[in-house]
C-alpha cells in the first residue's frame, strides 16, 4: 500500500456547507426564533449572575461570624523620634520636633497632615512644605527654606526691637540656624518697616528690587560690598533711589531703576581710586551716584580754627549794626565735586 | 420540558408536499409528538426552484408541526432528493499489519480511509459514505472484523454524492427559519429503513419510494444499503401524461389518476367510460377507463424499468429474496406491486409502517420523514458514540444555551 493517510483525497460533505444566515434573510419565525434565542442567552446568564449571588449569600450566612469579622486593624505605633526632615537648608530636627510638637502618644493615623504643615510653615522661614506618612511610624517632612539677603531690627509685639531677617520676596523671619558669622555679613534695612503680622507674616515692600541690587552689586564687586553695612529703601519708591551707608560712614546713593547698575559700581570704584590718595575715606561724606554718566562727591573740609577771644567778631552785640563788622563767612563743610 | 429530550424536525422537502415531523428523543426512545405538513410550492424535481416559495410552505409546515407538538423544534433532519444525486463504489484492501494477523483498529481506519478517498468534480459534494461489509480474505464479516485474524482486510463504500447548489439551497431553507440542520439524509435511506425489516435487509430488498417529482430506490443486501439511485420521474409525471392524452388540466388529469389510474390495466371493455367530475355538472366529461388504465400503466412499467435498469447487475431475484417495497406517495396507484412483480420478477408489496406507528402516520408519505428521524437518530448516535467524550459540566452548560 503506498498511499498513507496524509495523501489522500478529501472529498467536502455537505457539512462544509455554512449554516449561518443574515438575519434579514431569515423568515419570520427565524427572526422570532432568533430572538428568543438571544432572550434564552440572557435569561441564563442572568440565571447564572443569581445563582451565584445567592450562592454567596448563602457561604456568607453559613459561615462562622468570626471568619466575617474585618481583618483587625495594624497595631497603632506612636511617632516617637520617628521624625525625617528632608530640606535645602539649615533647619534640623531638633526645629522640626519642637515645631510639630507632638505628643508622645501620636501616631500616624490621628495626626493632621495639614495642621502639621501650617505649623512648618509658621515662622516664615519655610518657603514650602509636604508632610509625608510612612507607615506605620515614620512621620518625613519634606521642606524647601528661604534664603535671608538682608537683616532689619523691628518690633514683635511690645518687646524691645530685635533682629529679623529678610527674605528675597520681602519676608521677614526669625532665622534660626543660621551661621552667625554669615548673618553678620548681610546688611541692615534702613528707612522701611515690614507690614504688620508678625515674623513669617510682615512683608517688606520694594524688596524684590532691593535683593537684586545686593546681589548684583556683590557680584559686580565684592569688596565694595563688604563694606555697605546699611541699606536704605527710604526713597526707593519715591525716587528709585537706594542709599548704602558704608562702614566708613559714607552715603552712596545708587538708582538701580537706570537699568545701569553695573556703570554705577564702576563709576563708585572709579571715584574711590581718585580721592583714595587725596582725602581720607572717613571724610567722604556723600557720593551720588543717581546722575548719569557722573557722580557727586561730598567730601568733609577741615574744621576751621576756632576764633581768638580778642577778635572783634566777638563782640556780638554789635555784630548787626554794620556790615562791615560782620564776622566773615565760615568756611564750607563739603566740597562738592563732579567726576565725569 | 426535561432538559435530556431533545425535540428533533424531520422534514421531507417533496415536489408535492412539505411533510414535517416532530419527534421527541429522550436518549433511549423515540415518541412522535407533531405533525405538520402543507402543499409544496417553488420545488420541482426535488431540488429548489423558488427559494421564496419553497420557505414559506416549509416554514408554515414547521410552525404547523411545532404547534401541534406544543414544542419547539431543537434541530432537524432534512430529507434529501433530486436528479441531481448520484452514486459510485469505491473499495480497498489492506494487508494486516501485525505479525499474528490479527486485525487492530488501525488496519479498520485505514482501509476504510483508503475506500472513502475519492476526488470528487469541483462543485459536488459527498451526502453519504454508506459502508458495505468487510470481507477478510474473501470472508464475509457483517460486523467489525477487529480481532479477527486473516492476511488480507477489504471494504467498499457506495458514496452518495450531490452538487453543492442544491444542496445549500435545501440548507438555507431551513437555516431560514433558524434552526440547523443536524443530519441530512436520503430520502431513500429514511423510506427504506422504514418499510423493510432488518430481515429483509439482510435477505436481499429494492425498496422503491415513487414520489411526485423523484423516484428513489435503495437495495439492501446482506443488512446494509448496497446501492441507491435517483429517479427524476415520479408521480407527477402520470398526472401529465394523463393531461397531454386526454387534453386535461393537471388539476383534472391528477384527479383521474388518484380515482381511475392503475399501474396494470384492468379494464377489457372499451366501451367502459368514467366521469371527470360525476356530479353531472355542466362542463362534466367522459373518459373511457381503458386509456386512463394504458396511460398510467405504461407510465408506470415504464418507470419502474428505469430503475431496474439504473440497478444494472447488482440486482437480481436471486440477491433479492425479501423482493421489492413500494412506498412514497405514488405508490397508492392500484396494482402498483403486482406491476413491479412482473417488472423485477420477484415478489413485491407495499410498504407498511412498523406496528407501533399511529394510524394518522402510516400513510405511504409520512415514511420517509419517520424514517428520516430513525436514520438521523441512529446515525447522530454512531457518530457521538466515535467522537470523544465530553465532561458532563460541559454538556451540561451546552445544553443551557444550546439554541431553541
Amino acid at each position: 500500500m503506498s498511499k498513507t493517510a496524509a495523501t489522500l483525497p478529501i472529498a467536502r460533505t455537505w457539512r462544509d456547507i455554512p449554516q449561518q444566515v443574515k438575519p434579514r434573510a431569515m423568515s419570520r419565525e427565524g427572526k422570532r426564533r432568533s430572538t428568543l434565542r438571544g432572550l434564552r442567552l440572557v435569561g441564563g446568564l442572568a440565571a447564572l449572575a443569581i445563582l451565584g449571588t445567592a450562592a454567596w449569600e448563602v457561604v456568607a450566612v453559613l459561615q462562622p461570624a468570626g471568619a466575617t469579622a474585618p481583618l483587625p486593624a495594624a497595631r497603632a505605633l506612636p511617632i516617637g523620634d520617628n521624625l525625617e526632615l528632608v530640606t535645602d537648608g539649615v533647619l534640623d530636627r531638633a526645629w522640626l520636633r519642637r515645631t510639630l510638637a507632638l505628643p508622645a502618644s501620636a501616631t500616624l493615623a490621628n495626626i493632621e497632615p495639614a495642621t502639621l504643615r501650617l505649623r512648618v510653615l509658621t515662622g516664615g522661614q519655610v518657603l514650602a512644605a509636604e508632610i509625608v506618612r510612612h507607615f506605620p511610624q515614620t512621620l518625613s517632612v519634606h521642606i524647601a527654606e528661604r534664603t535671608p539677603v538682608a537683616r532689619i531690627m523691628a518690633e514683635s509685639g511690645a518687646g524691645a526691637p530685635q533682629e529679623f531677617l529678610v527674605a528675597r520676596d520681602g519676608v521677614v523671619f526669625a532665622g534660626q540656624g543660621f551661621d552667625p558669622e554669615m548673618v553678620k555679613t548681610l546688611p541692615w534695612l534702613d528707612g522701611v518697616s515690614p507690614t504688620p503680622g508678625g515674623p513669617g507674616k510682615a512683608l517688606i515692600a520694594g524688596m524684590e528690587e532691593a535683593a537684586s541690587f545686593l546681589a548684583d552689586a556683590s557680584l559686580y564687586s565684592r569688596d565694595l560690598y563688604r563694606t555697605w553695612k546699611v541699606v536704605s529703601l527710604a526713597r526707593l519708591a519715591s525716587d528709585g533711589q537706594i542709599e548704602v551707608r558704608t562702614d566708613a560712614g559714607t552715603r552712596i546713593i545708587f538708582r538701580p531703576k537706570d537699568g545701569n547698575l553695573y556703570s554705577q559700581v564702576a563709576r563708585l570704584d572709579s571715584v574711590l581710586d581718585k580721592v583714595a590718595g587725596v582725602v581720607p575715606a572717613d571724610k567722604i561724606r556723600k557720593i551720588d551716584l543717581s546722575f548719569e554718566n557722573r557722580a557727586l562727591v561730598a567730601i568733609d573740609q577741615p574744621t576751621p580754627p576756632p576764633p581768638t577771644p580778642g577778635h572783634k567778631a566777638a563782640k556780638p552785640a554789635h555784630s548787626a549794626s554794620t556790615p562791615s563788622e560782620l564776622p566773615p563767612p565760615p568756611a564750607p563743610a563739603l566740597q562738592f565735586k563732579i567726576y565725569p | 420540558m426535561n432538559p435530556k429530550h431533545t425535540f428533533i424536525g424531520a422534514v421531507d422537502i417533496g415536489t408535492s408536499k412539505v411533510t414535517v415531523l416532530v419527534g421527541e428523543y429522550t436518549g433511549d426512545a423515540l415518541a412522535i409528538v407533531g405533525c405538520g405538513e402543507t402543499s409544496s410550492r417553488g420545488v420541482v424535481k426535488g431540488s429548489i426552484a423558488d427559494y421564496k416559495a419553497a420557505s414559506e410552505c416549509t416554514h408554515a409546515a414547521l410552525e404547523e408541526a411545532e404547534r401541534r407538538a406544543g414544542e419547539r423544534i431543537d434541530c432537524v433532519y432534512l430529507a434529501q432528493s433530486g436528479g441531481h444525486l448520484e452514486g459510485f463504489y469505491n473499495e480497498a484492501a489492506v494487508n494486516v499489519k501485525a505479525a499474528d494477523n490479527m486485525i487492530d483498529k488501525n488496519d479498520i481506519r485505514t482501509v476504510c480511509d483508503l475506500a472513502m478517498a475519492k476526488q470528487l468534480p469541483t462543485g459536488r459534494m459527498v451526502v453519504h459514505h454508506i459502508r458495505r461489509p468487510f470481507r477478510v480474505d474473501g470472508r464475509l464479516v457483517p460486523t467489525s472484523p477487529e480481532h479477527l485474524v486473516g492476511q488480507r482486510l477489504e471494504v467498499g463504500y457506495w458514496t452518495v454524492h450531490g452538487q453543492e447548489q442544491r444542496l445549500a439551497d435545501m440548507i438555507h431553507v431551513i437555516r431560514g427559519c433558524n434552526l440547523e440542520v443536524r443530519e441530512l439524509a436520503l430520502s431513500s435511506l429514511a423510506s427504506g429503513h422504514m418499510v423493510t425489516t432488518a430481515e429483509e435487509r439482510q435477505n436481499g430488498v429494492l425498496a422503491i419510494d415513487l414520489g411526485a417529482g423523484t423516484t428513489d430506490f435503495v437495495l439492501y443486501r446482506d443488512g446494509v444499503a448496497y446501492l441507491t439511485g435517483v429517479i427524476p420521474i415520479g408521480g407527477a409525471h402520470l398526472t401529465n401524461d394523463l393531461g397531454i392524452g386526454l387534453r386535461l388540466t393537471e388539476n383534472q388529469a391528477e384527479k383521474l389518476k388518484l380515482r381511475f389510474g392503475r399501474a396494470l390495466v384492468q379494464t377489457r371493455d372499451r366501451g367502459d367510460k368514467v366521469w371527470l367530475d360525476g356530479n353531472y355538472a355542466i362542463g362534466d366529461r367522459q373518459f373511457p377507463r381503458l386509456a386512463i388504465e394504458q396511460i398510467t400503466a405504461a407510465r408506470t412499467w415504464e418507470l419502474l424499468e428505469v430503475v431496474k435498469k439504473k440497478l444494472g447487475a447488482n440486482f437480481s431475484p436471486d440477491t433479492c429474496a425479501a423482493g421489492v417495497v413500494l412506498t412514497g406517495g405514488a405508490a397508492k396507484l392500484p396494482a402498483l406491486a403486482e406491476c413491479a412483480a412482473k417488472v423485477f420478477g420477484v415478489s413485491a408489496h407495499l410498504g407498511e409502517a412498523p406496528s407501533w406507528v399511529s394510524e394518522a402516520l402510516r400513510e405511504p408519505g409520512y415514511h420517509t420523514a419517520l424514517g428520516l428521524l430513525y436514520y438521523g437518530i441512529r446515525s447522530q448516535t454512531e457518530r457521538a458514540a466515535a467522537a470523544p467524550k465530553r465532561g458532563s459540566l460541559f454538556r451540561g452548560i451546552s445544553r443551557l444555551f444550546a439554541t431553541s
